[in-house]
């Protein structure tokens, strides 16, 4: 006893310690924050070093950015405490929006053919009503904290597509928000229809309980989100057999089943963007028929014949100006939300959190992991040595054809690699990187539009592909295949690209102090088609897939000048915006940089059958999934390298001679060679930061900047902060029937009023007292950030006695997320 | 309860067969005899333990359902990401998807019929070769199974085995200092302390990281090695050691007050001997009682308290790794868990099945060189 007492007193005493310890390591920290509170302006320095350390948990993760150990951690937070948490700490956080959750039904029915029970779901009225028996302000604040915003639709709201059609879009939000009375009406008579009866508060079909399974994601929110939509359909009636369950059992039941076995009703399905998409007009085709994928889910939807056309059009971009596609994309949005065979209920806010210290860009999409620009971008106060944390390092092999695509990874390669343009990471547009200028023909009739400047755009009623264009590839004699060869009577294409590089382009270095050629970019066009060619020692039938959705649009390319380098491109496809039409080369591959010398060496690996460069190939072969930075590998690359210098090899040669000049070939190998044996691994970069230190057991990467990279880091800094748009509605509280009325809508950034260059559109809606829209049209500028929306008395006239509410659309050209602000006044008698 | 041991001492006699009835040759056959015997015992016992794993590890077909299924989930998520394949026309896009199913769906061997493959793991398993995993790749970036248990088995059995020693020689030496003390204030300390080791490493080790990582700051909050890693091996080793000392700290704290309670109870029983008494008697330094007739008569039963404790402290390593971020064997065993990816599952299984084979092999030997009353192969104790 004395034993046991004395332990609850030590454990009483440890606990004390710990408090006073915490205590006092907080007051100390609430100490700083207010000493923070006041700090001398922060100085922005560019980085030296970028030091990455694998953090898999992000509670410890937080803990070590509070105690200093991190200056940012890549891991993106969804989770409210968290959130908290880093707030309470006094860290900051970057903002993204490319995640969302939804609620997948199985349309099977109205019976299980495996079971004979009856699916509610499979019919379209209760699917809908669904829409407004959940209560999406409720679990965007409550269940997600506010790290979430409600969705209605299969686009998201931070998107350029919500943009166009925002006024619409929020017409029909306003139409489907909220109304669990009007759900249950709507659900009963459907139900009544189907021949379920309501016995006891409880929906039964043939004298058994309708039992709706529910197949719950237990990872993050969605269990919380699981819950309280099981507990809306139990308020009405519904039994909800709730089956909790992490990503890969819930596959098994949600897209491994067939929907007619019945083994789920409603699944809290989730999707991810990793980069701000600019066209998302598919969505609807992919989300909502039977044409996407062959999956048996898919296969079972069956869109109304106006839906399917609808999304059939926007899908293939039948339509011919800008002004038809928002029509019809409106129109698709409201025949969506009817089918409902997904109902949407959220966009994520993902935060990225970092020290204030630190300046990033982040995109809208994708975070800091998945912009293109954070490397180009990363500042902090002081400089010097930057620690970032991420959740993962070296998930897989590193290579530039087909090497990891982890988030995480890709994130520090892009830091070693460049492209010829580079993503706004707030509209997803272009700008041009490593390429002077650009100039594109798109045919007659298509909806092409120009944004910026540094493009031209012009359209043409026949674009000829020259006949010495390349239009394909001979793998057995290595060469090119010309399109006077393939189409001796000529060919056309829907768009040309020509692309001007500038003149220095050359003096371009990669990381062991190559020189960039011409060869560097005529290889990635090679291997486009020769590692998809069956005849070739390098083929690879994962590349099919990837192949053809490129082949299916090509029409041919050709380098025309050397002196600067200009090459024109001609497709079929095209894109809405002219920016994103221009086909750059540049000797950044899908998963990193590659230099001819670099790539060359697991060429040769692969053709001896020792390595290959996709994972499906390794496996296939049983060999290994060939990596620059470390593993085996590395030895058998190296291996290569010896032998490629000793030979003074070039791939490709009958094609890549011509592009190499007569030193290149043995400097190259000698660069390599000597990079290799100061750096004890093969990837060879040419972006702003070089690999320096690999330790794949101990889980760190070391990036040290690139002494010879060309451009001055301030390149880019203006895209720190997204410049979301703060909207103020001033007006009358009152308005008289038959009386003008008139509102000023002020639009700002900073406190400063928001240029009227970068503003696309402000519109402004009228929701009468019934919550039904009235009135929907573009506000007028009359000044330094000031709109003026009038309501004439033709309108004021209609409008019904009451709480009347005039909401803003201001939809920016710089920042693809729109502003909304409302303001509510009474119409007096 | 030994007292019948009376009668062999005070000069217990070495661990070589002194003793032993038969002539060398003989022992001799009878120790390789034994150890044929053990290790085909020790196979026996790894070769059926391997196929029930391979067994559960498919949990009866639930586990192809589940990995047919998470293939067909990556590529539709996939493809909704891919702006190029969104580009193609639906139903073609569709072919492809199927194709692509199907080819991982081979990759993977899910097109053979389970038995088939349960053999080929289990041939795998049993030769070390472990194959390729289906999913997870080394550190370094291999497929090899060999190579992403290897990597991380050398961080796992560092820490392991430095927390381990440090563990035994603090918990023995405090145990007999502790038992020459009975009823000490120290003593009643430690008997108090006791019930503390139900709470697992990694709870200790949260804490700890809280007071020295976070709050201190003097330590690092977890990892192995500094980052960037030292060149010089030496300071790469000094930092190793550094980052050991948290991670090792919570090992031995949360085992320390048990094992000095339990082993300085077996002291104080052994002390207490008759022998030891006559000892006494006899006039023998206390360092030589101690060294020969408590010490030595009680290690069996420590060794054997101690390896049970290593087993059960593995259990936990897979939380302590996570918790301080170590590169260990206990990460890579979750990780293939949650991707269902048999190989390494199997792969990890079957080095702990060796490894616990190996522990038990070399135990029967341990026991045989402290205790003079065993002998191998006579199949009886000759006290």
């Amino acid at each position: 006893m004395r034993g046991i007492s004395f332990t609850n007193q030590f454990t009483l005493v440890i606990a004390s310690v710990t408090m006073v310890v915490l205590a006092a390591a907080a007051c100390e920290r609430r100490e700083e924050t207010v000493e923070e509170a006041a700090p001398p302006e922060t100085v922005y320095s560019w980085i030296d070093e970028i030091v990455v350390l694998q953090e898999t948990d992000t509670s410890s993760a937080i803990a070590r950015l509070a105690a200093g150990d991190f200056d940012m951690y890549a891991g993106g937070v969804s989770s409210p405490d968290i959130l908290e948490e880093i707030q309470a700490q006094g860290l900051a956080f970057e903002e993204s929006f490319g995640q969302s959750a939804e609620l997948t039904f199985n349309p099977s029915g109205p019976e299980f053919e495996g079971t004979g029970e009856l699916n509610p779901f499979s019919e379209p009225r209760i699917r809908e009503a669904m829409n407004l028996l959940v209560d999406r302000d409720y679990i965007a604040e409550e269940i997600y904290g506010g790290l979430a915003k409600p969705r209605y639709h299969p686009i998201s709201g931070a998107f350029p597509d919500y943009a166009r059609v925002a006024g619409e879009a929020r017409a029909l939000e306003m139409e489907y928000a909220y109304d669990p009375q009007r759900a249950e009406e709507i659900i009963t008579e459907q139900m009544e229809r189907l021949g379920a009866e309501r016995k006891d508060g409880v929906w039964r079909y043939e004298d058994e309980p309708v039992e709706l399974i529910f197949v719950i994601r237990t990872e993050d929110e969605r269990r919380e989100v699981g819950d309280y939509v099981a507990n809306r359909l139990e308020d009405i009636g519904f039994k909800v057999d709730r089956l909790y369950r992490t990503a890969d059992e819930a596959s098994a039941l949600w897209i491994g089943s067939h929907p007619s076995e019945g083994r789920f009703h409603l699944y809290t399905g989730g999707w991810i963007a990793t980069l701000v998409n600019r066209d998302q007009a598919a969505a609807f085709d992919f989300y909502y028929t039977p044409r996407s994928l062959p999956q048996p889910l898919y296969q079972a939807y069956e869109p109304s014949p106006e839906f399917d056309a609808h999304s059939q059009r926007l899908a293939q971009r039948e339509y011919s100006t800008l002004a038809e596609r928002n029509e019809l994309f409106a129109e698709a949005l409201r025949l969506a939300l009817q089918d409902s065979a997904r109902v949407w209920l959220v966009d994520q806010v993902v935060a990225t959190p970092r020290q204030p210290s630190v300046s990033v860009a982040a995109d809208l999409g994708g975070g800091v992991s998945g912009a293109r620009l954070w490397a180009l971008t990363l500042q902090k106060d002081g400089g010097g040595e930057f620690r970032l944390g991420t959740p993962g390092i070296l998930t897989e092999p590193w290579n530039p054809l087909d090497g990891s695509n982890w988030v995480y990874d890709q994130m520090i390669i892009r830091a070693t690699s460049d492209e010829g343009t580079k993503r706004d990471p707030f509209t997803g547009l272009p700008w041009p990187q490593r390429i002077e200028s650009a100039e594109v023909t798109v045919q007659d009739g298509l909806p092409v539009t120009r944004t910026h400047d540094w493009v031209t755009l012009e359209f043409a009623e026949r674009i000829e592909v020259p006949e010495d264009a390349w239009a394909g590839w001979d793998p057995v004699a290595q060469e090119f295949t010309t399109v006077g060869e393939e189409h001796p009577e000529g060919m056309t294409a829907r768009r040309r690209s020509i692309v001007t590089y500038p003149e220095d382009f050359f003096e371009i270095m990669w990381h062991d102090g190559s020189q960039i050629s011409t060869a560097d970019i005529v290889l990635g066009i090679i291997l486009t088609f020769d590692r998809a060619k069956e005849e070739s020692t390098l083929f690879d039938a994962a590349q099919l897939p990837g192949y053809e959705s490129f082949i299916r649009n090509f029409r041919g390319i050709r380098i025309t000048s050397e002196n600067p380098l200009t090459i024109e491109y001609y497709a079929d496809n095209y894109f809405l915006d002219a920016e994103a039409n221009v086909s750059t080369f540049f000797p950044t591959y899908a998963h990193g940089a590659g230099a001819w010398h670099q790539l060359a060496l697991g060429i040769r690996a692969e053709i001896n059958e020792q390595l290959a460069f996709s994972a499906d190939k390794a496996d296939r072969l049983e060999v290994e999934w060939a990596s620059y930075v470390s593993g085996p590998s590395l030895k058998i690359l190296a291996e290569e390298l010896e032998q490629a210098q000793a030979e003074n090899y070039l791939p490709y040669e009958p094609v890549l001679a011509e592009y190499v000049d007569d030193n290149e070939v043995a400097e190259r190998w000698e660069n390599l060679a000597a990079w290799y044996e100061r750096m004890n691994h093969l990837w060879v970069g040419i972006g702003p930061f070089k690999l320096t230190g690999v330790r794949p057991v101990e889980g760190t990467v070391v990036l040290e900047r690139f002494e010879h990279f060309p451009d001055p880091f301030e390149k880019w800094e203006r895209f720190d902060e997204p410049a979301i748009a703060q909207v103020d509605i001033h007006g009358p509280s009152s308005v008289v029937p038959g009386e003008e009325a008139v509102f000023e809508i002020e639009v700002s950034y900073d406190g400063r009023p928001y240029d009227a260059d970068d503003i696309d559109t402000v519109q402004y809606l009228v929701f009468d007292a019934t919550g039904a829209l009235q009135y929907i049209t573009g506000a007028e500028h009359t000044g330094d950030g000031i709109y003026r929306a009038i309501l004439d008395a033709e309108l004021t006239n209609e409008l019904q006695t009451g709480a009347t509410r005039i909401e803003a659309v201001v939809v920016p050209l710089i920042v693809s997320i729109p502003t909304f602000e409302s303001r509510e006044f009474v119409v007096i008698p | 309860m030994h007292t019948h041991h009376v009668t062999e001492q005070p000069a217990p006699p070495s661990s070589s067969d002194s003793t032993s009835p038969t002539g060398k040759g003989d022992s001799s056959a009878r120790v390789v005899r034994y150890i044929l015997g053990r290790l085909f015992a020790i196979a026996a016992t790894v070769a059926v333990a391997a196929y029930i794993a391979v067994l559960i590890a498919n949990m009866g077909g639930y586990v192809d359902e589940i990995r047919y299924a998470q293939i067909q989930e990556r590529i539709v998520m996939r493809v909704g990401a891919d702006e190029e394949l969104m580009e193609l026309p639906s139903e073609r896009r569709a072919e492809l998807v199927e194709a692509m199913v199907d080819r991982e769906t081979t990759r993977r061997g899910l097109d053979q019929p389970f038995m088939i493959r349960s053999f080929r793991y289990l041939g795998n398993a049993l030769t070390l070769n472990l194959g390729r995993s289906h999913d997870m790749t080394s550190d370094s970036g291999s497929r090899l199974v060999r190579l992403i248990i290897l990597e991380r088995l050398a961080p796992t059995l560092l820490l392991f085995a430095t927390a381990e020693l440090g563990l035994f020689g603090i918990a023995i030496f405090v145990a007999l200092y502790l038992s020459r003390r009975y009823g000490s204030k120290l003593d009643r300390l430690f008997v108090a302390l006791a019930p503390t080791s139900a709470a697992p490493s990694w709870f200790y080790g949260i804490f700890l990281i809280l007071i020295f990582a976070a709050l201190l700051g003097w330590l690092p909050f977890g990892g192995m090695v500094a980052a960037p890693a030292p060149a010089n091996p030496l300071l790469y080793a000094l930092s190793v050691m550094r980052h050991l000392l948290l991670p090792v700290a919570a090992i031995i704290i949360s085992a320390l007050f048990l094992a000095v309670y339990s082993w300085r109870t077996f002291f104080l029983i052994y002390s207490s001997e008759d022998y030891v008494e006559l000892a006494k008697a006899k006039g023998l330094t206390s360092a030589a009682i101690e060294r020969r007739y408590v010490l030595r008569p009680t290690l069996p039963t420590i060794i054997t308290s101690f390896m049970l404790s290593i087993i059960g402290l593995w259990t936990g390593a897979i939380v302590l790794e996570r918790v301080f971020n170590w590169p260990g064997i206990g990460t890579v065993t979750v990780e293939a868990i949650n991707l269902y990816d048999t190989p390494v599952i199997l792969g990890t299984v079957i080095v702990y099945a060796y490894l616990l084979g190996i522990t038990v092999f070399v135990l029967d030997f341990v026991y045989a060189l402290v205790d003079p009353r065993i002998k191998v192969g006579l199949g009886r104790n000759r006290s």
